[in-house]
């Protein structure tokens, strides 16, 4: 059975007088362990499908169902709740808080756990450790380049062990140097730990370090399973 | 779950020079409300204690309520010792002070003449205004007088100048000032009291304003009442002291509504205050309170967390401005028509002007929160 699970989902919005349908009845089925990465052109409805996976939008039909909760049919207050143990999320750019430190952004989403102070210390340390920053956790982001605070990034992505792991374009902010170095260490928490990952991104080489990519274009998925094949039929959008 | 304490308290010096301008706007606005809440209560305390229940004044009829005004014959005292019989007596001496008392130009060596209260009485005046403590000097024998705590302030002079030794003018007289008294910041304390007689012969008067009866109990002034009714040849009138600054607070009630108003106005503008800071700091933190919400933080915690950055701020506005309202503006006084009153820092005053420097943090921060929370976390976490 897949881990994630999504059947006909539709979602539309209207702008003006026009209805722009960004996900249009689309299948989708993850496997435990899978990377999974999503590329397509601006609009095609990457970061829509990557919002509904994470509970913090909602489709207008079809539902979607990870570790056998349809999270279509949780309220609010429960989707949150539903997040904070399955979900973790990788942005863009870090989203670190800067008045905290590394070790306290890692913290944040383990609060939201029910664990003791030392369970959660432990978590934030593995955690961390993980992304290679062990050396770092009292610093600040100020203090931090580019790639650690990705890392940081990252390390609150996983300090929870969610079902799935999110990411929208992590490398989009970075030089080629620390893209790679993240790339790596995407490919390796997914190797060693088994994280179930779901990435969108642009950039063909770092969709091609998931174990399957797909293209999405106009709302519904293109065959694509290689990043040569993205690269052909994505058209001039994806570069 | 809320988000940690620290977060919200450390938000507070991201924008370090906008925060110490926000505290020091909010702290303003606190102290200007401790000032007039202190003012309110200074000016309620002073007419509250200044009524003693057990003392009723007789005085004229045709005075209205303003004491100043009113004139009665030489003898109503002893008139009225010997027909009432509730009069407190002490080793055969009734307790009662007859008064002359007027409002009148008083001059001061090298400085501008200011209008002094002056109120003429006789030694017996201790037994019924049982309040007056002298603090310095001596009691005014004649052409002496001695000034209340607050006498100065009602001049608008320095105290220094009606110091113990000093000469005043009034009355086309010179006084040489011989004693300082206090009397519980009732009104008496912005008066100038000397020798009845001295101040009879000085004004060329032989009436009185009024006596002041101290009763055995409460109820007995209306026996005083109705003997004025009976006595409708002396024109004469009786009210219970407690009652006739009751009903001078009645007559200053307009002041205090304006008062309260002027505290409303100010705490409005400590809103906007309070606003202005989490407009601002919420405006560049769009993207942080959509990702909370990713992370899993419901929109209360968050909510919360934004009005304890606010609550932190106003209470530490509240804190600096109750503890400079409490050293310096508490004990203030002030001049008034009636007299002069000190400005009091209370524990009602302190608690108004703390809560409503807390309410102002809650109120600064609920709008900008909610509006922050109220987009799509979706929108919201692309947001610049």
């Amino acid at each position: 059975m897949a881990l994630v699970e999504l059947s006909n989902v539709t979602k539309q919005f209207t702008k003006g007088e026009q209805t722009i349908t960004p996900l249009d009845q689309i299948d989708l089925q993850i496997a435990e362990g899978e990377f999974v990465s999503l590329m397509g052109p601006s609009g095609s409805g990457k970061s829509t499908l990557l919002n509904l996976v994470s509970g913090i939008d909602r489709p207008d039909s079809g539902s979607i169902v990870i570790d056998g909760t349809d999270i279509t049919q949780l309220s609010r207050g429960k989707l949150a709740d539903w997040r904070a143990e399955n979900l973790g999320y990788i942005f863009q750019t870090h989203n670190l808080i800067p008045v905290l430190t590394a070790y306290e952004n890692v913290e944040l989403p383990t609060l939201l756990l029910k664990q003791t102070s030392q369970q959660r210390a432990r978590r934030v340390q593995l955690a961390m450790n993980a992304v290679g920053l062990g050396d770092r956790v009292n610093h600040y982001p100020r203090q931090l380049s580019g790639g650690q605070e990705q890392r940081v990034g990252i390390a609150r992505a996983i300090v929870t062990h969610p079902k799935i792991v999110v990411a929208d374009e992590p490398t989009g902010s970075l030089d080629l140097k620390t893209s790679r170095q993240i790339q790596k260490l995407l490919q390796d928490l997914n190797q060693q730990l088994g994280i179930t990952m779901l990435m969108v991104t642009h950039d063909n080489e770092v969709a091609s370090i998931a174990t399957r990519q797909l293209l999405l274009n106009q709302g519904k998925f293109i065959d694509g399973h290689t990043s040569p094949s993205v690269r052909r039929e994505g058209g001039e959008a994806l570069g | 779950m809320l988000l940690p304490w620290e977060y919200g308290v450390r938000n507070l010096a991201r924008r370090p020079i906008h925060s110490g301008l926000t505290l020091l706007a909010l702290t303003t606005v606190i102290l200007l409300i401790f000032v007039v809440v202190g003012f309110i209560r200074g000016l309620e305390c002073s007419l509250t204690v200044s009524g003693d229940p057990n003392v009723t004044l007789v005085y004229s009829m045709t005075s209205e309520e303003n004491i100043e005004n009113s004139a009665i014959s030489a003898q109503i005292p002893d008139l009225l010792s010997a027909s009432m019989s509730a009069t407190v007596k002490q080793f055969g001496i009734a307790h009662h002070s007859p008064e002359l008392y007027l409002g009148t130009r008083v001059t001061m060596a090298e400085h501008s003449p200011g209008l002094g209260l002056v109120r003429g009485v006789t030694q017996s005046a201790p037994l019924v205004r049982r309040m007056v403590r002298i603090t310095e000097g001596t009691w005014p024998q004649s052409g002496e007088v001695m000034v209340g705590k607050l006498a100065a302030t009602k001049l608008g002079v320095p105290a220094e100048v009606l110091q113990i030794g000093n000469q005043i003018e009034m009355e086309g007289k010179s006084w040489k000032i011989t004693g300082r008294f206090a009397a519980e910041g009732s009104s008496f304390e912005s008066e100038i009291w000397c020798d009845l007689s001295d101040l009879q012969t000085a004004t060329k008067r032989q009436d009185l304003s009024l006596v002041a009866m101290l009763l055995n109990d409460r109820m007995a002034a209306s026996e005083v009442g109705l003997f004025c009714l009976e006595r409708k040849d002396l024109e004469l009138r009786a009210i219970r002291e407690s009652e006739y600054y009751q009903t001078l607070q009645e007559h200053y009630r307009p002041v205090r509504i304006l008062s309260w108003l002027i505290v409303g106005l100010v705490a409005t503008a400590g809103i906007f205050a309070g606003l202005n800071l989490m407009y601002g700091a919420l405006a560049g933190r769009i993207r942080e309170l959509a990702m909370l919400q990713v992370l899993g933080y419901k929109r209360i915690a968050i909510l919360v967390s934004v009005v304890q950055e606010g609550l932190v701020l106003a209470s530490a506005a509240s804190l600096i401005a109750g503890g400079f309202a409490i050293c310096w503006v508490n004990g203030l006084s002030v001049r008034f028509t009636m007299g002069a009153f000190a400005l009091r820092i209370d524990s009602l005053a302190i608690f108004v002007g703390c809560a409503i420097g807390l309410l102002l943090g809650v109120l600064g921060a609920l709008p900008p929160a909610l509006k922050a929370l109220h987009a799509s976390v979706a929108i919201n976490l692309k947001a610049v």
